[in-house]
Parts: C-alpha cells; sequence; structure tokens
C-alpha cells in the first residue's frame, strides 16, 4: 500500500472511485430497502382488495378497494379483538413481570451477599448456553398436566407436579417471566453502576427496599425500558409456546390465531393479510418511538460476547 | 459484636433471597427441574397415556435408527446452518458496511432494514406463503410458474430465504454498532496509507469486528439449529419431509404423531443440545486460538 | 316382542344404576307401554323417590365442537336424557381446538372426561394402554346386542376380543359429481353401477384446460391416504394383512392400483390440490375446477355454506376390477377406564346410540347412523346423496385403520404418492419403498 509517484492522476482516481463507490453504496442501500418494505406493501395492497381478488393483479395499488376484509375482522368475525387483547395481556403482563423480577435478582447479584450466590450465578450462565427446545417437553408437563399422573401422595395429600395452566392465559406468561438473559443483563448494569448514590439513601434510613424502590429503579430507567421492549417484542411475536399451550380460539393470541384462521377459512386469506397487519403495526410503531432503545439493546447484545 | 455482625449477615442473605426469590423459584422450575427431568425422560419411553418407563438408552438408539432423522432432519438442519448462517452474516456485514459510510437518510435506511426484525415469524411465514403460492405475486412478477412451497426441490430454499431476509436486518444492526466502536482514527490512518474501502473492510473492519462476528455466527447457528415456527407455518415439514428439521421432528414425536414418543422425542432434544454446544465451544476455541486482536 | 324386551332393560338399568348410586330403592317405578315404537322409552319414569333429593351421579362428557347446530343437537338429546334419569347428570364439556392433544393431557393429569370421542384412527392406542373402558359387560348388561349396529363399525372398534366403542356416526366416500360440468362436457351422469374404465373416460372428457386461469380437471387424485386406499380395495388388493402384522403396500393389487390412481394427473386428466394453490379437493370442487371428487358426507355442509349454487350428485365410488371398495370413517363414544360410574355412563352411551337418538340425529342432517335398521329409513329414500354414503357401508368398505402404526401406515401411503407425482418415481419402485418403511416401524 505505498503511494505511487504520479499523485495527481492518483487523487483523480479516487475522487471518481469515491463517487461510484457512493452510488454503489446507495444502489445497495436502495435495493435492500425496498426488499425489506415490498411484503409489507404487497400485504397492505392486497389486504384493501376483496377476498375474491386475492390473487389477482394490479398488485402494486388496491383496485378494486375495499374495506370489507378490515370490518370482517373488527366486526363480523369476534374473534380477532379477542385475540389482540389476549395478545396485549399477556405481552404487557410478561413484560412488567420479567422486567420487575430481572431488576430484582440483577440487583441482588451485583450488591447483596448472600450463599450459593456465585453457584447460582453460574448455574443462570449455563442456563443461558441451553437451546429453548431442551426444556421444552418437561416445561409443557409442568404447566399442564404434570411430570407424575394425579400427583405425588404424601400422607393424605397429594403434592401436584403440574400447574394445570393449559389453555390459560397464565400457562402462556408464567415461564416467560424468569429470564436469564434479563438477570445477567441487570446484574451487569448494576455492577458497573458507582454505589455512592445507594450508600446515601442507605445512610438515611431507607432499607434494601426503599432504595430499590427509590433510587434503584428509578436511574435503571433506560435498562429496564430496553429490556422491557425486548421481552415486548419476544411475548408478543411468540409462537411456539403459547402454541402448546393454548387450545381454545377464544384464547389464541394473535399469531396463533392468525395461523388457525388460515387453516379454517383458507379462502379468506386477504382477512389473513388485514389480520397480519394488526400483528406488525403495533410493533412498528413502538419500534418507531423508542427506536433509540432498540438499536441500544440490539447493539448491547453485540458487545456482551468478546 | 459478633453475634450482631451475624444477625446482620443472616438478614443481609435473608434479603438477598427476597430479591432473588420471584426469579429463582420460576428459574428452577422451568430451567433447572426442567432440563434435569429432560436428561431423565430421555431415557425413559413415554406415551403419556402410562407413566414414563426406564428403557436405557433405546430412546438415543431409536433416534439414530429413524430414517426421516437421518435421512432427512439430520442433514436438512446442517443444510440449513450452512447456507443461512454464512449469507445473513456477510449479507448483514456488507449492509452495516454500507450504512457506515456516512451517507445521506442513514437513519431512514436503518428504520426501513429493520422493518421485516419486527415483524413475527409467523406473520411473515403467512405473508410468503401467499408471495409464493403458484399464483402468487413472485411467480407474477417473475413469470414462472413453479409452486415453489409443494416442490421437493425448492420449498425449503424459499423457508431460508425469507429467514435470511428477516434476520439480516437485526444483524446489521449489531454490526453496525460494532462498526461505530472502531475508532475512526483506524479508518483514517489507512486512508492516508492509500487502502481503498475493500481493503479498508478485509484489512480492518473484519478483524476489528472478530468479537462481533464470534457473535454474531454463534447466535446465527444456535438460532438455525432450532428453527421452528416458519417450517411449522409454511410447510409442517413436508413436501416429502424435504423441510423436517431436527426441532420440528422434536415437535412431531412429542406432540403430533398418533402414537406420542415424548422420551424419543426428548432423547433427540438432548442429543440437539450437545450438537449446539459442541460447536460453539469449537467455534470458540478457533476463534481465541487465532488469537482475537480486539477486545471490548 | 322386542318393545317390551327394551323397555325391560330400560327397566334394569334404572334399577341398576339406583343400586350403584346406594340410593334408597324407589318406591315404585310407573312405566306405560306407550304404542308408538319411538315413545316408549321416554315414558319410562321414575316417580315420587323416598327420602331427601338424591345426590346426582355425575358423568362428564366431551367431543370435539362442531358446528353450533350440531352441538345444539347434542344437547338437546341429553337434556332428553336427563328428563329420563334424573339421578345422572351429564356434564357436556366440548373441547374445542386440537382435541386428542386436549384429550391426553387430561388422561396424563387423571382429569379425563368419563365418556369421550374416540376416532377411529387413534382409539387402539387408548385401548392397548389399558385407557378405555372394555365396553361389553355393559352391553349385555342392557340387552344392547353387537349385531344390531353396521358390522364394519363393531368390528372397527374391537381389539382383543372386547368392544371398545359404540360408533356414533360414521361416513365412507362418495363420488361427488358436478352436474353442471358435465352438462357441458354432454355426458351422462354417474351412476351407481360405473367402473374404473368409465370413471378413466369421463375424467378426460371433463377435462378443459383452456382457460390458464380457471382449468377443469376431470378427477382430483390427492396423495391422500384417506382416498387412496378405497382404489385398493377395488383392485382387490389390501392395505394390511388380516391380523394387522404385516403391509401388503407392495402387493401387485396396491399398485396396480397406485397405477391407476396416479395415472389421472399423468394423463393430464387428474389434478392435486396443491397444483392449482389449494389445500383441499372440496375447494376445487366448489370453485368448479374439478368434476368429480371422492369425499365423505362432510363435503354437503361445506357446499351448503360455501358454494351455494353448486348443482352436483353423489354416487358410489366407481367399481374396480375386483368390485367394490370404500373407506369407513367414523367416531366412537369411548368409557374411560378410570371412570368411578361406568354404569351411568354407559347409560348415557346407550342412550345416545339407541335408535330414536340416532334416528334425531339422521333427520337432522348431519351424520349417518350405525344402527342396521335404519337403513331403509324415509330420510335416506328422500336424500339420495346422504343414501350413497350410507350405502357404502355395505359395499366392499372397510374401516379406515390400520393397526398400531396406523400414523406410519398413513404416512407413507401419502409419501408413496407424492414421490410418483412430484419427483417421478416408479410405482412400484415408491410402493415398495413405503412397504419397507412400515415394515420397519413395525419392529
Amino acid at each position: 500500500m505505498s503511494i505511487s509517484t504520479a499523485q495527481s492522476r492518483d487523487a483523480e482516481w479516487t475522487a471518481r472511485a469515491g463517487k461510484i463507490r457512493r452510488i454503489l453504496f446507495y444502489a445497495i442501500l436502495i435495493f435492500w430497502g425496498l426488499l425489506s418494505i415490498a411484503p409489507l406493501y404487497f400485504t397492505l395492497v392486497f389486504s384493501l382488495k376483496p377476498v375474491a381478488d386475492t390473487y389477482t393483479p394490479p398488485i402494486w395499488w388496491p383496485t378494486p378497494f375495499t374495506l370489507n376484509n378490515y370490518e370482517t375482522i373488527l366486526k363480523t368475525f369476534h374473534l380477532f379483538p379477542r385475540w389482540i387483547w389476549n395478545s396485549v395481556t399477556i405481552s404487557v403482563s410478561v413484560s412488567i413481570l420479567r422486567v420487575l423480577f430481572c431488576a430484582m435478582a440483577g440487583y441482588a447479584f451485583a450488591r447483596i451477599n448472600f450463599p450459593f450466590k456465585n453457584f447460582i450465578f453460574n448455574l443462570l450462565l449455563v442456563s443461558m448456553m441451553m437451546p429453548g427446545v431442551v426444556t421444552l417437553i418437561p416445561s409443557f408437563l409442568i404447566i399442564g398436566p404434570g411430570l407424575i399422573r394425579g400427583g405425588i401422595p404424601l400422607g393424605n395429600l397429594t403434592i401436584p407436579t403440574g400447574f394445570n395452566l393449559i389453555d390459560t392465559p397464565a400457562g402462556v406468561i408464567l415461564p416467560g417471566v424468569a429470564d436469564a438473559f434479563g438477570v445477567f443483563m441487570m446484574t451487569q448494569f448494576y455492577k458497573s453502576f458507582p454505589r455512592e448514590l445507594e450508600e446515601a439513601a442507605m445512610m438515611d434510613g431507607s432499607g434494601r427496599w426503599g432504595t430499590f424502590l427509590r433510587i434503584v429503579l428509578p436511574i435503571s430507567q433506560t435498562q429496564l425500558l430496553t429490556l422491557g421492549l425486548l421481552t415486548f417484542q419476544g411475548a408478543w411475536n411468540n409462537f411456539m409456546w403459547p402454541l402448546l399451550v393454548l387450545r381454545t380460539p377464544e384464547f389464541f393470541t394473535l399469531p396463533i390465531g392468525l395461523q388457525w384462521f388460515r387453516g379454517e377459512y383458507y379462502t379468506l386469506y386477504s382477512v389473513v393479510l388485514a389480520g397480519s397487519l394488526f400483528n406488525t403495526l403495533p410493533m412498528l410503531i413502538i419500534f418507531f418511538v423508542f427506536q433509540r432503545y432498540f438499536i441500544r439493546s440490539i447493539a448491547s447484545t453485540g458487545s456482551k460476547e468478546g | 459484636m459478633s453475634i450482631i455482625l451475624n444477625r446482620k449477615k443472616i438478614s443481609e442473605a435473608v434479603t438477598g433471597y427476597l430479591f432473588i426469590s420471584p426469579w429463582l423459584i420460576i428459574f428452577t422450575i422451568f430451567s433447572v427441574v426442567s432440563l434435569v427431568y429432560a436428561f431423565y425422560l430421555s431415557f425413559t419411553s413415554y406415551n403419556l397415556l402410562k407413566p414414563p418407563q426406564l428403557w436405557g438408552l433405546e430412546g438415543y438408539q431409536r433416534v439414530f435408527d429413524d430414517d426421516l432423522f437421518l435421512v432427512k432432519a439430520l442433514p436438512n438442519t446442517f443444510k440449513y446452518v450452512i447456507i443461512v448462517v454464512p449469507i445473513q452474516t456477510l449479507l448483514s456485514l456488507i449492509l452495516a458496511f454500507a450504512m457506515d459510510q456516512k451517507l445521506r437518510l442513514q437513519r431512514f435506511f436503518r428504520t426501513l432494514f429493520y422493518l421485516p426484525s419486527v415483524t413475527s415469524s409467523v406473520v411473515i411465514s403467512l405473508i410468503f406463503i401467499w408471495i409464493f403460492a403458484p399464483q402468487g405475486i413472485f411467480n407474477q412478477i417473475t413469470g414462472l410458474t413453479i409452486n415453489w412451497l409443494d416442490n421437493p426441490r425448492t420449498a425449503f430454499y424459499v423457508i431460508m430465504g425469507m429467514n435470511i431476509f428477516t434476520t439480516s436486518g437485526t444483524l446489521m444492526l449489531i454490526f453496525l454498532a460494532g462498526l461505530q466502536d472502531v475508532s475512526t482514527s483506524i479508518y483514517e490512518a489507512a486512508q492516508i496509507d492509500g487502502a481503498n474501502p475493500i481493503q479498508t473492510f478485509v484489512y480492518i473492519t473484519i478483524p476489528m469486528l472478530r468479537p462481533v462476528i464470534f457473535f454474531v455466527v454463534t447466535v446465527g447457528i444456535i438460532g438455525c439449529f432450532q428453527v421452528f415456527d416458519q417450517i411449522y407455518v409454511m410447510t409442517a415439514g413436508g413436501p416429502l419431509d424435504s423441510t423436517t428439521t431436527v426441532t420440528y421432528l422434536i415437535y412431531k414425536w412429542a406432540f403430533r404423531d398418533t402414537t406420542i414418543k415424548m422420551g424419543q422425542a426428548s432423547a433427540l432434544a438432548v442429543i440437539l443440545t450437545f450438537i449446539i454446544l459442541s460447536i460453539t465451544l469449537i467455534q470458540r476455541s478457533i476463534i481465541e486460538g487465532s488469537g482475537s486482536s480486539a477486545e471490548s | 316382542m322386542k318393545k317390551i324386551e327394551k323397555v325391560l332393560s330400560m327397566l334394569i338399568i334404572v334399577a341398576f344404576v339406583l343400586a350403584a348410586c346406594s340410593t334408597p330403592t324407589p318406591e315404585k317405578i310407573v312405566e306405560r307401554v306407550v304404542e308408538e315404537k319411538t315413545k316408549v322409552v321416554k315414558e319410562t319414569q321414575i316417580v315420587e323417590v323416598p327420602g331427601k333429593a338424591i345426590e346426582p351421579t355425575i358423568v362428564r362428557l366431551s367431543g370435539w365442537a362442531s358446528s353450533p347446530s350440531e352441538t345444539a343437537l347434542l344437547e338437546s338429546l341429553l337434556y332428553k336424557f336427563s328428563v329420563e334419569n334424573p339421578n345422572i347428570l351429564v356434564k357436556y364439556e366440548p373441547i374445542t381446538g386440537d382435541y386428542k392433544q386436549v384429550l391426553l393431557t387430561s388422561i396424563v393429569s387423571a382429569t379425563e372426561p368419563d365418556i369421550y370421542y374416540v376416532d377411529i384412527f387413534w382409539w387402539l392406542e387408548l385401548a392397548t394402554n389399558d385407557v378405555l373402558f372394555p365396553l361389553d359387560d355393559l352391553m349385555a348388561s342392557t340387552g344392547t346386542k353387537h349385531d344390531e349396529f353396521i358390522p364394519s363399525l363393531i368390528e372397527a372398534f374391537t381389539y382383543d376380543g372386547k368392544t371398545y366403542g359404540i360408533a356414533k356416526d360414521f361416513n365412507t366416500l362418495g363420488m361427488f359429481y358436478n352436474k353442471d360440468l358435465f352438462d357441458k362436457a354432454s355426458l351422462e351422469y354417474p351412476t351407481d353401477d360405473w367402473t374404473w374404465d368409465d370413471l378413466k373416460a369421463a375424467a378426460a372428457t371433463l377435462t378443459n384446460t383452456s382457460d390458464a386461469n380457471k382449468p377443469v380437471y376431470g378427477f382430483c387424485t390427492p396423495p391422500d391416504p384417506g382416498r387412496f386406499p378405497a382404489f385398493v380395495f377395488q383392485n382387490g388388493g389390501m392395505v394390511m394383512t388380516e391380523d394387522y402384522s404385516d403391509t401388503t403396500l407392495d402387493s401387485e393389487a396396491a399398485v396396480g392400483a397406485a397405477e391407476f390412481y396416479t395415472s389421472f394427473r399423468a394423463e393430464g386428466s387428474g389434478v392435486l390440490p396443491s397444483d392449482l394453490g389449494e389445500g383441499w379437493q372440496g375447494t376445487l370442487f366448489g370453485k368448479e375446477q374439478c368434476a368429480m371428487v371422492y369425499e365423505g358426507g362432510w363435503l354437503i355442509p361445506y357446499l351448503r355454506e360455501q358454494f351455494p349454487g353448486t348443482q352436483y350428485g353423489v354416487v358410489m365410488p366407481p367399481a374396480g376390477p375386483a368390485g367394490e371398495g370404500n373407506l369407513i370413517f367414523t367416531v366412537a363414544w369411548g368409557i374411560s377406564a378410570n371412570t368411578k360410574n361406568a354404569e351411568a355412563a354407559w347409560k348415557v352411551v346407550n342412550f345416545l346410540t339407541n335408535e330414536a337418538s340416532q334416528r334425531t340425529v339422521l333427520e337432522s342432517g348431519f351424520a349417518l347412523p350405525t344402527r342396521k335398521s335404519l337403513q331403509n329409513s324415509d330420510y335416506l329414500t328422500n336424500n339420495p346423496n346422504s343414501a350413497a354414503i350410507f350405502n357404502g357401508s355395505f359395499n366392499g368398505a372397510k374401516p379406515f385403520f390400520w393397526g398400531a402404526v396406523g400414523s406410519d401406515v398413513n404416512d407413507q401411503m401419502g409419501k408413496a404418492l407424492e414421490r410418483v407425482f412430484k419427483e417421478k418415481q416408479a410405482v412400484a419402485d415408491a410402493m415398495k419403498q413405503a412397504a419397507e418403511a412400515i415394515r420397519k416401524a413395525m419392529q
């Protein structure tokens, strides 16, 4: 990489190359940008066309135009609003509980001394390496029928080995509220955070809990919001677990409902497309509003290794 | 004095446990107990109707005797990983590099690229089923008449393509963050040395990004080994098992087949876990062995 | 004679159930035998039971939820039952969603209902794991005879000499044909006497693919294990040996049937639903893109709701070289082996499958009755489409059931056909491969 003697010619070449390069980079960005938006655009276009025109051109513009599909979703087909509501309640519950529990645990790991702390933390690290599919079957048995038929008899009592939460929202929520990565993330955060503020509060006589609620939670706002958003996105889009737990259409979340609807009414694909927008749009809006946090959270997942 | 100290210690320990208990209880049940029980189940025969019966390694043996596993699921899964991981890593790296060129509208493109990742796997699958239907938009635009998802030679590639499409946005953001961490002075030095962008990319960017690349590849491998939603929604493992993956097979054995095979499915889940763990560890040792140049 | 027998048996159950519930014997049971056959049972009443109100025996009953009107029908039958049997309280708990999954999980947690639907396709799994109650003794206790039901339906739920389910209704395959498309091709409508050659010729004539956006095919040949075996039977073959210990899919008859079945598409007169981007041939039939399909009675309400204008008829599937052949799909009432009230549960099942109930079901048009005696009912005479499907059960029909490895058999049959359709594998090779895979699964 030595500098050549014919400097002027080289400079000219560099300038031209720079221009070509910029065009090339723009071309890449525009191409991928168009590709990224295409499925969403087509979905929107065809959700505004009649059911009979599910595959009929024109594909770029919704003619003939109709709002029937949205009417079907919001008025005629009573299950859609329920699915949306189920998705909202489940995702919000999972997010709030997980953020709270992860913050509590993370704070304890970072600040409080208790026996077996390192052991438990190592267990947590190991569990982060485990692929989720390995605990799928036992988790299903625990949430549902139990590991042992009829429970463990203990004198007159029988201890159930399952929660019997199949086909309930709680069954979807419960395993989701404890997350190893979230605790790890919060622990790292609290460890890096100066103790002085808390110590001052402790001096003032507020106990651990008071300090946690009044000082620690507020200072970690950003971090909590980031974790919350990440959790919300995961819960909102989750498929495999609700698929196993939920059976009755009334209790379905939106992704399960959409998939089920497609199976039951396969001639109404335009309605499926319209319904899918109800899954995508809220996430999109949240993403626009909290873009900063999303990008931070994703960037932070990248730098945690290495 | 020591009693007071002890009491303080005990109260500290109690507080500590109170703080972690909500998380710890659920974590213990769904991660620790589940994991142990998964191992136990893998040595049993369990059809849900009768209690699990220990049968040693029979379940593992059956997994390795099963044609659907040997001929379809295992090769398919490896094929999926080998095709998807490099492409999505390279593609997102290129996109991130292009984004990092201080071009205008950077934020706009960033949002645009992230769109497919916001969409849930089910929704994007439902959309792709429709786009790739025989009379669908893809065939209309290209003038082809292929029945993409019903053809054993094409179905799996459509799913791969879709996954590359959806994950590249997220991975791009990770790379972008990594790129922005690389200090600009290094680039400036390279520019003074007369390096062109491709040289900069190969000799500076990639080595500097080594830890991030490791992370992206690891996450990619773990994710790809467990691909399920898209398969379930788009092809249910068909046509002719051409899209059956290991995770889908676990699901099929444990929840779908007429004769439920929870034990055998658990054995396969354990096998899959070992495959994923060993690949991650091998990869880590390679990366560390070659001397990672950057710390972050 | 039969009437009196029935009344007596009814009385015996009542007494039996009451005794079983360890309640005081009712002081008197008043029964009036009214001349009309159907009313006999209704008039049996228990009047005046001494002591305080008896705790009723609770029996839980589950099935998958079908259409609201069908559910209403079952509820009305159960109401009738409760009027006659105030001491038994039937709790109907329909299951929406994945029925088998829900049932299995309830069995694991020991919360399964006392009575539940068992599908022909997977009941054996339950029976061999001792989860189902053998019904023979209960049947004897009420004098319900096996031969009052269509023989193949009783046989379908018999294992090791014991009966584990009473078929609640059934379906066979009928050949649905679109009258408009037949008229357009100026072809005579099919009859019950058609043969494979007629089918082949008609399929070719009916095919018209000139409109690329809406091609019309004569016949639909999905790679569906719920359709193809009928052709094997018609060709004198079997899917499994008599005792289900081996498969006969690689026999000459089965291979011949597969040759015939796959020849439609090869010759351009047949189509797979997936070729046209559909999941089910019923939809293609409704859209008039397929002139003939083999389907069960479930297609009738589907067409009524989704494609009300369709002009169609139903005949029995055309006979093959070895005569008639058909498949029977059926669902039975099973009783849980863990029930605490087997007698009460049986009473409910017996009521739901007695002649009066079955007649009500038949006349509502939802399902076909499983009792032989209803073969000549007015309803079937007036509804030739349903009659074609009912009569299919007497003409070479065999249950849709292949023994313990049933799901493997179905899987392999479907895949063999798919390989022929999509990978151009030779038919004999495809069937041989399927048979070998099934044998492997059996070990």
